[in-house]
């Protein structure tokens, strides 16, 4: 057979259903090897929407997400969303198109060097310049990005790879024995155990390596077995039940008061597949001021990165931390906890007609059904779905973390929605975010995807417009999007039924109308510019040093 | 000013962009190359590298980050206290 043909075998031995992309030149002998396959391809609208959707796919399943691209624009369009997938440790396989290696470095139509590229963005790239090492090759693709700390991984194919003839037996493929015992560190181990025995203010500072280490259950045994108080970054939401009286929700920039203050007034903090990063930390010298550190990852890099450590462990976390439950002896601490939660808990009587993002965005997470997904874009909309929306397991929440990419949150959507067809998928987005991959539309519209589409519209770009209202005496460059399209209009553009409400009252039957539609639909929320997400650690400062607007 | 000095000695696998990936984690992880040799393993599987480090971070956040690498073999770092002008005069 060919190489091409090669490549869609492989995908059908390692059980890849959906693949994600968009054609072109230099990978047209993949798309010809694709055409009957078993393998799904879901055509996007531009390379970054498919490779989204393929991180939305990965995220809300917890498989490895595929997507194809072809040489240069198409490749180059991979390029924001492989370095998302970087920075939130999403294992993803992007399959690119090369020019024939008899023309490469000769500048030819759509050539551009996709493995130089791609070394900033990926956890490994490969080039195959043989045919006979792209069975290898693609099997080394998918070990890699999900082994260890996941991420994505880049097969660069040359088109005359794609064309060569080669061997290729299929083989059974072998369920993987993932639950390997790994040598425990006993020295180490015992030393937490102390810590966590003697501490008087413990807290365990929870981080999307949890979830993405399959340990959510020993987390929550870990929690039961050794009560303390527990604060998430914003990936690993879901992680701790909210039905948890000591979980104290998000902390950070945008965190509550209460996880904030008390992860400040700990003595120990336990950090659990996280990675110190500013939009948690604030000013990394104040942060946990008076805490010794044990901090687990699977990555040697994290450990000291930006915190030394008192107890560093490298390992799994199904296994590390059910070695680690010991019992505490901090009922003050957790009742003081408990009494901040209470003193700063939310406050949702915001008078007037106009809605209010975070009370609709509450009434839109208690009348979700379970186990929805739901799938943000970046701004003030993701922060407030973050503090005011609850979530029963991390992989309900997709939102991007650590890059900060606008244009995430509908694409994403689509590819969970995929990979969970069964459960009800929401896309919450912002004006400006949801303009940046607006023409997934289409394969929304292709596919019948009855993806819930929420849009949260200040006709501002509302965070960077937050920030210069506060830090830059209000000159509001550049952040005016008071021509936004009718959203409504848009949807419907693309068969996509909608709606539009500005008032609280309309916000439960909106939202009764929108969940009872059997197909796509896109509600849009029109609030008020100068509605602000609070709290807000402003920059460089400590984070017992929020600013509020008032009592939460 | 005083900076520690590293000599990094690394194997690598015979891969075309091994080198590039190796100056591209050294910079963006914010350390210096004031020194660099290069030559293939005698039978031709990977290369020979040696890079001479001038940095006042701990190397291990450099070390931490190349060991992770696929195409790194093996990495050896020895410290050597030089100070930045020696370093200079080196890379001249």
């Amino acid at each position: 057979m060919k190489g091409a043909e090669l490549v869609i075998k492989l995908l059908e031995q390692k059980g890849v259903e959906h693949i994600f992309g968009y054609p072109g030149g230099a990978i047209m002998p993949i798309y010809d090897a694709l055409y009957q396959s078993k393998v799904k391809h879901y055509l996007c609208r531009h390379e970054q929407g498919g490779a989204f959707s393929a991180i939305g796919y990965a995220r809300s399943s917890g498989k490895v997400g595929v997507c194809m691209a072809t040489s240069g624009p198409g490749a180059t369009n991979l390029i924001t969303s492989l370095a998302d997938a970087l920075l939130d440790s999403v294992p993803l396989v992007a399959i690119t198109g090369q020019v024939s290696q008899a023309v490469m470095g000769t500048d030819a139509f759509q050539e551009v060097d996709v493995l130089g590229l791609s070394l900033a963005v990926t956890k490994h790239s490969f080039m195959v310049t043989d045919v006979t090492e792209l069975e290898h090759t693609l099997n080394e693709a998918f070990e890699l990005a999900m082994s260890g700390r996941p991420g994505p991984v880049l097969v660069d194919i040359p088109k005359d790879v794609q064309l060569a003839e080669v061997q290729f037996k299929p083989r059974l493929v072998e369920d993987a024995d993932t639950a390997q015992q790994e040598f425990l560190p006993t020295v180490a181990l015992e030393q937490a155990r102390l810590l966590i025995q003697n501490a008087k203010r413990p807290i365990a500072y929870i981080g999307g390596g949890v979830h993405m280490a399959d340990a959510v259950s020993q987390l929550q045994d870990f929690l039961a077995q050794s009560p303390m108080p527990s604060v998430t970054t914003l990936k690993a939401m879901g992680t701790v039940p909210p039905s948890n009286p000591y979980y104290l929700g998000m902390l950070g920039m945008h965190g509550t008061q209460a996880a904030n203050l008390a992860v400040q007034q700990c003595d120990l903090l336990i950090c659990l597949g996280a990675r110190f990063d500013d939009r948690v930390t604030g000013k990394l010298a104040a942060f946990a001021p008076d805490a010794k550190v044990i901090h687990i990852d699977i990555d040697p890099a994290e450990l000291h990165k930006l915190r030394h450590a008192e107890c560093a462990m490298l390992g799994d976390l199904r296994q590390l931390l059910p070695a680690m439950s010991v019992p505490t002896h901090c009922e003050d601490w957790l009742k003081h906890c408990l009494s901040m939660k209470q003193q700063h808990g939310w406050r949702y009587d915001h008078p007037g007609e106009r809605i209010f993002a975070p009370l609709m965005l509450k009434q839109l997470s208690e009348r979700m059904p379970d186990n929805a997904v739901v799938c943000c874009d970046v701004g003030q909309h993701q922060m407030w779905v973050a503090q005011h929306m609850s979530f029963s397991h991390p992989r309900n929440h997709l939102s991007s973390g650590g890059l900060g990419t606008m244009g995430f949150g509908l694409p994403a959507a689509i590819g969970a929605q995929l990979a969970r067809p069964k459960d009800t998928v929401l896309a919450v987005s912002g004006d400006g975010s949801f303009m940046m991959n607006v023409q997934e539309l289409g394969t929304i519209k292709r596919f019948r995807l009855p993806v819930k589409i929420v849009i949260v519209d200040n006709q501002r770009l509302g965070m960077v417009k937050q920030w210069q209202e506060l830090f830059f005496n209000e000159r509001y460059s550049e952040t005016d999007l008071s021509d936004n399209p009718d959203f409504v209009s848009l949807a419907a553009a693309f068969a996509i039924p909608g709606h539009s409400i500005s008032r609280k009252d309309e916000v439960l039957p909106a939202l009764e109308a929108m969940f009872t539609w059997p197909g796509p639909y896109l509600l849009h929320v029109r609030i008020d510019e100068t509605d602000n997400v609070w709290p807000l650690v402003p920059p460089g400062a400590a984070n017992q040093d929020m600013l509020t607007e008032k009592a939460q | 000013m005083s900076t520690a000095n590293h000599v990094l000695t690394i194997q690598t696998k015979n891969q075309p962009v091994v080198l590039e990936r190796l100056l591209q984690v050294t910079r963006y992880r914010g350390f210096e190359v004031a020194g660099m040799e290069m030559k293939p393993m005698a039978d031709f599987s990977g290369l020979l590298v040696t890079l001479s480090i001038v940095s006042d971070k701990p190397i291990s956040l450099l070390t931490n980050q190349l060991n992770k690498l696929y195409d790194i073999e093996y990495l050896d770092c020895v410290e050597s206290q030089q100070t930045q002008a020696e370093a200079g005069s080196m890379r001249a």
